[in-house]
């Protein structure tokens, strides 16, 4: 006998109100019907999926993302001969390489794939961020989002575009890849002196560091307190209960400080938009300003400065090493007589 | 003193109350909660920052930024060195990781009081291990204290850049790759988060419109809003999950991968 399992009811989705803001969007749609992933729930996430704005921004960012994709794709088919499967096996090693000189490529293959491709994933960034402006003012929020989507797109434009333009030539910039970004990346820092010396990057490591430190520590205090309500931020800015009182007390002991439930989020905030911005800082010192960091460090009484790299320096002086411990005295030269 | 602090401030519910009956050590300084770990974490500390400015003394460079203390010297392997050829650093590594295990069981205590989640400690243990596996472990299982990290501004960052180049490319790690992306991810997610709460928080009379305006914004954006409670859940993850990674890309470097580059040359049969 078929035994019918009763489904507990769900409460209905979530969808944001009808507004004249939305409907004055030629492509103001969204996109799927809601549905739900309920093993998220477990995890003490929220089920609920979509629906997804589109918008004009959105379909032009999409538009240009995919397009830049296909350039890729284009410019790795071509680079393996056609051969799709080639294009999977060494997909890691695919590069499509800048071209010398700031002006327009002299080929596809010589930087110009590189050139279409960036051209359309900078529009891209740009239309998204548009559309975070947009949506931004349809909810009425404060525009701290924009602001760091805009403090990433400057990072990632002083990388590829900026500092290009101020040294002179696209070259400058990585190429695209998944190694040849990360050779890129070892080369930048040897070509110019090893960039743990710089300080810029050294603050960017910092906020890097302290962003993944403090959502270890925030995340941790509001899982622990959550029982009692701290998770509910909007709610506990406005007025705190327990789990806030427990939140601030517990690092109030611990260490001497707290913050309360709008100000840590200042912390967070600031520590992840710092990361990109010292970074772009730093980069666009190097080379430019800054030819090489260890010697700028040595300067500026940063860095110890390294002995020298002789063979005398590297396995101890032989002259002047004690007889009998497998080594015969050197003879004696008089002086006067040859060397220096 | 916090408007509300004196409700939660109570005596009891720590480990020496727990086997003695009475906690001697059970008050605050000021705003510090001391206990029994509180005094092992402040008294290691005292001597661990003593043989620092020791050290420092002695080498005679009073240039803060430039000054190292470096590991013992390959020819003392795993056993004592001289104090200024390496003991110091033994010494001081002792010393900072029991502040730093004690530091984590106050932490326990605090919660215990408080009767909240131990997930705080149990973040800070993660950050611990990074410590420990940097220090200790892999100084052991390379057999010499000579591979643990030099401690000094500059100087540790010399040490990086060194073991990096050691193993050929720390680039082509795949743990050190994972890792990285864990830190870039943290702080997205963590911009993501600050930006909702501080881009909203005041704007409506109801915090319950406010969330909800929030769950709108994200499943309007991107598809998905994760939840109040979600994000926390999310960043907490992230974090353990970088830590991890951490660990396991120095780990693994040196003891069982010598040369990154060369690590990814293997042969898949049916590949190649």
């Amino acid at each position: 006998m078929a035994t019918v399992i009763a489904r507990p009811k769900l409460p209905p989705f979530e969808l944001p109100e009808p507004s004249s803001f939305d409907s004055a969007d030629p492509m103001g749609v969204r996109l799927g019907t809601p549905f739900r992933i309920p093993l998220l729930s477990r995890m003490g996430m929220s089920t609920q999926t979509g629906a997804i704005w589109l918008g004009t921004w959105g379909a032009l960012s999409v538009l240009f993302f995919l397009a830049g994709l296909g350039v890729f794709a284009f410019a790795a088919l071509a680079q393996m001969q056609g051969n799709a499967f080639l294009v999977f096996k060494y997909f890691a090693n695919i590069q499509i390489a800048p071209p010398d000189g700031l002006g327009m490529a002299p080929s596809l293959q010589q930087g110009g794939f590189w050139q279409i491709n960036l051209t359309f994933w900078a529009l891209s960034v740009l239309f998204w961020a548009a559309r975070c402006y947009e949506r931004l003012v349809r909810y009425q929020w404060r525009p701290f989002l924009l602001f760091a989507w805009l403090s990433a797109i400057l990072l990632t434009a002083t990388i590829w575009v900026f500092r290009p333009l101020a040294m002179g030539s696209w070259s400058e910039a990585p190429s695209l890849g998944l190694n040849a970004d990360l050779d890129w990346a070892q080369n930048f820092s040897v070509l110019w002196g090893n960039l743990y010396y710089n300080p810029w990057h050294m603050l960017a490591i910092f906020f890097l560091f302290g962003s993944t430190m403090l959502w270890g520590m925030h995340g941790a205090t509001i899982l622990a307190t959550a029982a009692e309500g701290s998770h509910q931020e909007d709610a506990e800015i406005k007025d705190m209960h327990s789990g806030s009182h427990k939140s601030m007390l517990f690092w109030r002991w611990t260490m001497g400080f707290n913050a309360n439930p709008k100000t840590i989020h200042d912390w967070l905030y600031w520590f992840a938009v710092g990361t990109v911005l010292s970074s772009a800082l730093g980069i666009i010192l190097t080379g430019t300003v800054v030819k090489d960091w260890y010697v700028w460090g040595v300067d500026h009484g940063w860095v110890q400065q390294y002995g020298p790299m002789t063979r005398e320096a590297i396995n101890g002086a032989p002259q002047t090493a004690p007889v009998g411990i497998g080594r015969v005295a050197s003879p004696q030269v008089p002086s006067g007589q040859g060397g220096q | 003193m916090l408007s509300f602090e004196s409700v939660y401030r109570k005596r009891g519910g720590t480990f020496l109350a727990d086997i003695l009956g009475d906690d001697p050590l059970d008050f605050w300084v000021g705003r510090f909660y001391v206990g029994l770990f509180g005094a092992i974490s402040v008294g290691a500390a005292a001597f661990g920052i003593l043989v620092i400015i020791l050290s420092i003394a002695l080498i005679g460079d009073g240039d803060l930024v430039r000054v190292t203390i470096s590991a013992p010297l390959r020819q003392y392997g795993l056993g004592f060195a001289p104090f200024m050829q390496g003991g110091n650093w033994e010494l001081i590594i002792m010393f900072a990781t029991v502040a730093f295990v004690a530091w984590a069981l106050r932490e326990v205590e605090i919660c215990r009081k408080l009767d909240m989640g131990y997930h705080v400690p149990i973040m800070f243990s993660f950050a611990i291990s990074a410590f420990v596996v940097l220090e200790i472990v892999r100084p052991l299982l390379m057999g010499c204290w000579c591979e643990g990290f030099d401690l000094g501004f500059t100087g540790h960052l010399t040490w990086v850049s060194n073991t990096g180049f050691r193993y050929a490319n720390f680039y082509l790690n795949p743990f050190h790759a994972f890792g990285v992306l864990g830190f870039f991810l943290t702080a997205m997610v963590l911009a993501m988060h600050g930006s909702a709460i501080l881009g909203t928080y005041n704007t409506n009379a109801d915090p319950n419109k406010e969330t909800a305006n929030v769950d709108n914004f994200w499943r309007d954006y991107i598809g998905y809003s994760i939840g109040e409670l979600g994000i926390h859940v999310l960043g907490f993850w992230l974090a353990i999950y970088t830590l991890i990674m951490s660990d396991l890309c120095i780990l693994t470097s040196g003891t069982v991968v010598k040369d990154w580059v060369d690590f990814w040359h293997f042969q898949i049969p049916w590949f190649h």
